[in-house]
């Protein structure tokens, strides 16, 4: 399944990312992304690998994923599970998709008085620590908080060149 | 179990970083291992081990907790960038008592921040125990701002100057100055429980228009009502729209849950537009005597430090204030003996009492009631039939018809709320110290007594 043009433009907006997975012993795991974007019905995510250690292990394990993307201006949240994940390709080819994703979450925080530093603080991640996980999004789930969090959002058939 | 985890990092030191400033994540699994990460709206410090989660809503979290007992959780600092996982198992989910009640304090604050006033429901406290914890690395941290002021150091100049205290009008003065001076907290109230009637009274109030004292609400649900029932403090950091734990509006007062008196008409002292407030309960002798309010123009400006600083202050104030009966000086009958004194001139007064209630009306202006409004119709009746003006506490204190719950409804707490209630009002009849033990009524006009059962 793909992202709707909703979601990929949501994206971009400046998001909050959140990675999870879960140990094959059951040890759920998380850590926050710094990027995502969207690829031809799969998503692209970017951590650290020193933050996200744990969770780049689960994933090595059983592929399955989960990406919470949520935006501060309107507490929108949404997540992608996946369950074909890989981890796969890292460095600095990732900064320019990285350092845009940062510079619109700063704006983001800005209007709630965080200031720069803060963002700094959780983006601050070395070129060779900066990871690259894709997935194919199987189910879609609006995270937005009330009555119909968790519940299933559509995602769109992947359309193949003909 | 220790309650050191990786790091050297404790609950207790990372308290702050549940403050709800940067929502915490929560990740779940399936136990077929498909994770779910979501935010949670709270998070609440409950022991070295244990920490509570907000349960609003069934939903994949709540199932994945409910099938395997296990979750992850990241909390940032709000002040450094720094954060922490932790590595959590599910033990109970609470739905009253005193955890219960902080979170849903909590949720109201933060509901009416993010508009969700009207969806967010506390269905239960979720109780976890934290099996680890470790610091996020690779985060580039900042030093935190300096605090509001150093709360312990101060905290300790202030019980200094109230262990000095001899007096409680002294030491409430001292209590609610230094709040100010030291803990630049300008806007407090200290509110009396009375047990037999599930009621608070306001003793004294600081930073109002108006000081409010004598006006009472019900042990209901609001801030301090919630902390007097249960005991522990309550806090909320944001802005409320919802008017479930706003209790300065007499308007709203029926819609809040903290209830006014029907007999009340003193108006509530508060804060039009409060950012935050919290409430400690005043505990002594395994007693909760009343609560310590205090609140804020600016959003989040308590934390669980000034909990910290404000238990122990209050606990100083309830045990001072319970100990508080001034040695005697006279005995009553030399009191007594004294000359009639003449009734000094002026317009007649109409002093009003209901006896359901002992609620006292000054030419049908509101005072007091109960033992307060007792003491007052004693006084007065005493005065007009001998003339005398001055009493003792002993004999208010031995008096049958005054009925004081027990010791520890302390007559002095009485007599001063009485005696500030008066000179709020700058009623025709006042109440003044005449000594240690002693007090002195000043009227002027002719009384005319009034009994209604």
């Amino acid at each position: 399944m793909a992202l709707t043009d909703d979601m990929i433009a949501m994206l971009s907006a400046g998001v909050a990312h959140q990675v999870g997975a879960c140990t094959n012993a059951g040890r759920p795991v998380v850590c926050r992304g710094l990027a995502a974007q969207h690829e031809a019905g799969r998503l692209l995510v970017i951590l650290s690998s020193e933050s996200g250690f744990e969770v780049l292990d689960a994933i090595r394990q059983n592929g399955n994923i989960a990406l919470n993307i949520t935006l501060p201006a309107n507490y929108r949240s949404m997540s992608f599970v996946g369950n074909d994940a890989i981890v796969r390709g890292s460095g600095a080819a990732w900064r320019p998709l990285v350092t845009e994703r940062h510079e619109a979450f700063r704006l983001q925080l800005n209007r709630f008085g965080f200031p720069p530093e803060y963002t700094d603080a959780w983006y601050h991640a070395r070129d060779e620590d900066l990871v690259a996980i894709r997935f194919t999004p199987m189910v879609a789930r609006n995270q937005t908080p009330g009555p119909g969090t968790g519940n299933a959002i559509t995602l769109k058939p992947i359309e193949f060149e003909k | 179990m220790s309650a050191v985890f990786d790091d050297g990092l404790s609950l207790f030191g990372v308290r702050r970083m549940m403050e709800g400033v940067v929502p915490p994540v929560l990740c779940t699994a399936s136990a077929d291992r498909v994770p779910n990460v979501s935010y949670l709206s709270l998070c609440e410090y409950v022991d070295p081990l244990h920490i509570a989660l907000s349960y609003q809503f069934f939903n994949r979290s709540r199932e994945n907790v409910l099938a395997t007992r296990r979750a992850a959780l990241t909390l940032d600092d709000p002040y450094t960038g720094a954060g922490v996982v932790l590595q959590l198992e599910y033990q109970r989910t609470e739905t009253a008592g005193p955890v219960f009640e902080r979170l849903r304090a909590k949720l109201m604050g933060v509901a009416s921040h993010v508009g969700m006033d009207t969806v967010f429901h506390l269905r239960g406290a979720d109780i976890y125990r934290v099996l680890e914890m470790r610091r996020v690395p690779g985060r580039k941290e900042f030093p935190a701002a300096a605090p509001r002021v150093d709360l312990a150091a101060n905290s300790r100049l202030l019980s200094e100057r109230m262990a000095h205290c001899d007096d409680l009008s002294d030491l409430l003065d001292t209590l609610l100055g230094g709040l100010s001076e030291l803990l630049r907290i300008d806007h407090a109230m200290v509110w009396l429980a009375d047990a037999s009637q599930q009621a608070l009274t306001l003793l004294a109030s600081r930073g109002y228009e108006v000081g409010g004292a004598g006006a009472e609400m019900s042990v209901g649900e609001g801030l301090v009502g919630t902390a007097v029932r249960e005991g522990v403090p309550v806090r909320v950091g944001h802005m409320m729209k919802m008017a479930t734990y706003a209790r300065a509006v007499r308007d709203s007062v029926g819609e809040s849950g903290l209830t006014a008196m029907l007999t009340n008409e003193i108006p509530l002292p508060g804060l039009k537009e409060p950012r935050s407030q919290l409430a400690v309960p005043l505990r002594a002798r395994g007693r909760v005597l009343g609560a310590l309010f205090v609140e804020s123009l600016h959003d989040q400006y308590f934390g669980y430090d000034d909990e910290d600083a404000l238990m122990l202050l209050g606990g100083q104030f309830a045990v001072a204030m319970s100990l508080m009966q001034p040695p005697e000086q006279e005995p009553p009958g030399q009191v007594a003996a004294r000359p009639a004194a003449p009734v000094d001139a002026g317009p007649p007064l109409r002093l009003k009492r209901f006896g359901r209630d002992n609620s006292v009306f000054l030419d049908d202006v509101y005072l007091i009631r109960g033992v307060a409004g007792a003491i007052l119709w004693k006084l007065v009746s005493e005065f007009l039939r001998s003339g005398r003006r001055e009493f003792t506490n002993r004999e208010l204190r031995l008096a049958p018809e005054l009925r004081l719950p027990d010791v520890q409804d302390n007559l002095e707490v009485r007599l001063l709320l009485l005696q500030r209630r008066l000179a709020e009002q700058n009623a025709c009849i006042q109440l003044q110290k005449a000594g240690r033990g002693r007090m002195r009524l000043n009227v002027q006009g002719t009384v005319i007594m009034e009994n209604e059962s």
